[in-house]
């Protein structure tokens, strides 16, 4: 039996609305239709009147999931593409995240965010937005890498009492498979050595973490053991894990999918700078997103994400400092 | 043309609203344009009185381009940053206090240039905040680094050469360097930052030898030296300065040191106001010294607050050596082995043999130089040459 990441997301929906008569879903298209990526498909008919349309507005939905958040449910709420949550962006970040802070009433809503792209999606189906959410405090943001993340990370999610941000990766719904879902987990805010290594650090999140891997083995036929950190959630961001990881390698690359300016990528080489200063060999590096819009063309959306071989290029580089 | 809306390029100037001679409002409709997507009015960034219009109607102009010209009070063009004389030509220069033309690019001027600060983290002499925090667990300093091959960027010496040198050590007879042998080396690598030169001449040291012959306390030669070195700097104390900056500090009393070997280093016992009295009267308390010295036995104020050294590596045997002067020190006054060697004496017309001596000084090239050193170390020679003056 293999499952994909994203039937292990559709498998933690089902979970959660058969053990918790709190949950339910929320988002464009989940009913009948069975969500924009069928991320819920069937869950409308196997949990009748727990799986609910609602209209094209993201601020309407997500300020109508956060009143019930705030009565007693559970709303696990699906955005079609993460872009469009910036449209309910101050639902989220003025409601949602401060809701608990200003009157001791939590609010525990699971947003579901479809990030990253694919050739031709263009600017507004593949942003990476995790550290927008980060920024604000009062949120969770999990950008789970593996088909057991995606698993247990949205279980835990739905049962944590705090607005969480659950950064999924389109890219991973159908390419990322796994034998079998995980019945235990690390807990959220613990980041994972996703391979263990001795000469460098990259340190990645979501789709990135596969190509880091990539980038490890082809190393590894070189001579260099890289050691790939999978940070599992950018928000609580696992630091501890991260400066000691660099404690063994004494050189790291960061790498993000989104854009530079004051990404997850910055507040790892901030954090490693300032805590672990006297454990750098080179000066820490990061690689991201170019600084542009993502693109539409295929050719210009080949060069602007990080890829393998741009990683790849990137950590030689910090080998030869 | 103000910027319109997003993605709006250009638009056409349907009615002129105001006309040369009319006194606006801030705020005040003076056109009426047309986008692809509405119509809208532009309207007057601050009072003023309308001087110049060139927009015409049913014509496109794009986003930046000048309108016509307002008059306005020389605080109100503060305010919108246009107090500077604005161009005659029309096509180009700021239209009714809006955006710049499109047409003139000001480039961002770095504010900090030339930072005193490595850009690159290369090259020998680069070590990483690792290895430095490595090399303070150790004890060590750049110095020691220097044997090792980097194979780093630029050649520069990266954590992972170190721990391979430093385990390459286990190979090696390894033994134990006493606290004694680390303070020397301390203070010698310190000391050799200074940029050091040697000045030499010989003396003639019979004289010497004979004033010493009549004395019972039979003082070492090096006493003769230091209290040569003691009157010579009492004369001018310059050359016995330190550098700080660009004031020469000098030395607020001629107290000068010697050198004593003492098991596994050196120990520089110090007499004090050597200048003030007669070598007669030193002898004793300078045999004493020299002996605790020996048996490391120094009290603690007999060391330390020396301004000069004298160090008589002639009992090594060696006719010449450059010393190192203590790192906080400008000079060391060594004395070699004495032996008999040929001198011309012009009145018999042959050589001569005398007993000579090599007299060497080692000095801080920064505070003086080779010609105030000689003329140093020539005083000296000289006064050593009447030793019952001394």
């Amino acid at each position: 039996m293999s499952i994909t990441y994203l039937e292990a997301i559709r498998a933690a929906q089902a979970k959660a609305l058969a053990d918790d008569p709190r949950v339910f879903i929320y988002g464009q298209d989940v009913g009948a239709f069975g969500g924009a990526f069928k991320a819920t498909k069937n869950l409308s008919e196997e949990f009748p009147g727990r799986v609910l349309d609602a209209p094209i507005s993201e601020d309407a939905m997500i300020g109508s999931a956060i009143g019930a958040a705030i009565e007693g449910m559970r709303p696990i709420i699906e955005i079609q593409f993460a872009d469009f949550s910036t449209t309910g962006f101050n639902q989220i970040v003025n409601h949602a995240a401060a809701f608990f802070w200003r009157t001791d009433v939590p609010c525990p809503i699971t947003v579901r965010l479809p990030c990253g792209g694919t050739s031709g999606s263009g600017p507004f189906h593949s942003q990476s937005l995790e550290a927008l959410y980060a920024h604000y405090p009062g949120l969770i943001v999990m950008t789970p890498a593996t088909v057991e993340d995606a698993y247990s990370m949205l279980l835990e999610a739905v049962a944590l009492d705090d607005p969480v941000i659950f950064c999924e990766h389109k890219f991973l719904y159908y390419h990322l498979k796994a034998e079998r879902l995980p019945s235990e987990a690390m807990p959220v805010g613990k980041a994972r050595i996703a391979r263990p290594g001795r000469d460098m650090t990259i340190v990645a999140y979501s789709a990135m973490v596969h190509e880091a891997l990539a980038v490890a083995e082809e190393l590894a036929t070189e001579g260099t053991e890289v050691e790939v950190v999978d940070l599992r959630s950018v928000k609580p961001l696992d630091t501890d894990t991260v400066v000691a990881s660099v404690a063994r390698t004494g050189r790291v690359l960061c790498v993000g999918e989104a854009w530079p300016w004051g990404g997850v990528t910055a507040e790892v080489v901030a954090r490693i700078a300032s805590e672990g200063f006297g454990l750098l060999d080179v000066p820490p590096q990061r690689l991201n997103a170019k600084d542009t819009p993502v693109p539409y063309h295929p050719n210009l959306w080949m060069v602007h994400r990080p890829t393998a071989r741009s990683i790849g290029m990137a950590a030689r580089n910090l080998l030869r400092m | 043309m103000p910027q319109l809306g997003e993605s709006i390029a250009e638009a056409t100037v349907i009615h002129l609203l105001a006309k040369p001679g009319d006194w606006v409002d801030a705020d005040q409709d003076v056109m009426e344009v047309e986008t692809n997507k509405a119509t809208l009015n532009i309207t007057s960034p601050c009072p003023g009185k309308v001087q110049k219009v060139l927009a015409k109607a049913n014509e496109s102009y794009p986003v930046g381009a000048v309108l016509g010209y307002l008059e306005v009070s020389d605080e109100d063009a503060a305010r919108l940053g246009l107090d500077h004389v604005a161009p005659i030509d029309s096509e180009k220069g700021e239209q009714n206090g809006k955006a710049p033309a499109i047409t003139e690019k000001q480039g961002v001027q770095p504010t900090v240039r030339g930072l005193p600060v490595p850009a690159h983290a290369s090259g020998a002499s680069y070590m990483s905040p690792r290895m430095k925090a490595r090399m303070d667990e150790l004890g060590l300093h750049a110095a020691d680094l220097a044997g090792i091959a980097g194979s780093g960027a630029a050649g520069r010496v990266t954590i992972q050469d170190f721990e391979n040198f430093l385990s390459s050590l286990e190979k090696h007879k390894l033994t134990h360097a006493s606290s004694m042998r680390v303070a020397v080396a301390d203070a010698m690598r310190r000391s050799w930052t200074r940029p050091l030169a040697t000045v030499g001449l010989p003396v003639c040291i019979d004289a010497l030898l004979a004033h010493r012959k009549q004395l019972d306390t039979k003082p070492g030669p090096a006493l003769y030296a230091l209290r040569a070195l003691a009157l010579a700097l009492a004369e001018n104390s310059a050359p016995a300065g330190r550098l700080i900056g660009n004031k020469i500090v000098h030395p607020p009393a001629i107290d000068i040191g010697v050198a004593v070997e003492a098991e596994d280093g050196v120990l520089v016992p110090v007499l004090r106001n050597a200048d003030r009295r007669p070598l007669s009267e030193m002898v004793a308390r300078y045999n004493e010294l020299v002996a605790l010295a020996r048996q490391r036995r120094l009290p603690a104020d007999a060391t330390g607050g020396s301004i000069a050294t004298v160090t008589n590596f002639g009992t090594f045997g060696l006719t010449w050596a450059t010393p190192i002067p203590l790192p906080e020190q400008t000079l060391v006054l060594g004395l070699g082995a004495g032996r008999q060697a040929p001198n011309w004496d012009a009145q018999k017309n042959q050589f001569v043999p005398i007993m000579e001596a090599n007299l060497t000084l080692s000095f801080d090239h920064r505070v003086l130089d080779g010609g105030a050193a000689g003329r140093l170390l020539a005083r000296i020679a000289a006064l050593m040459g009447e030793p019952e003056k001394l």
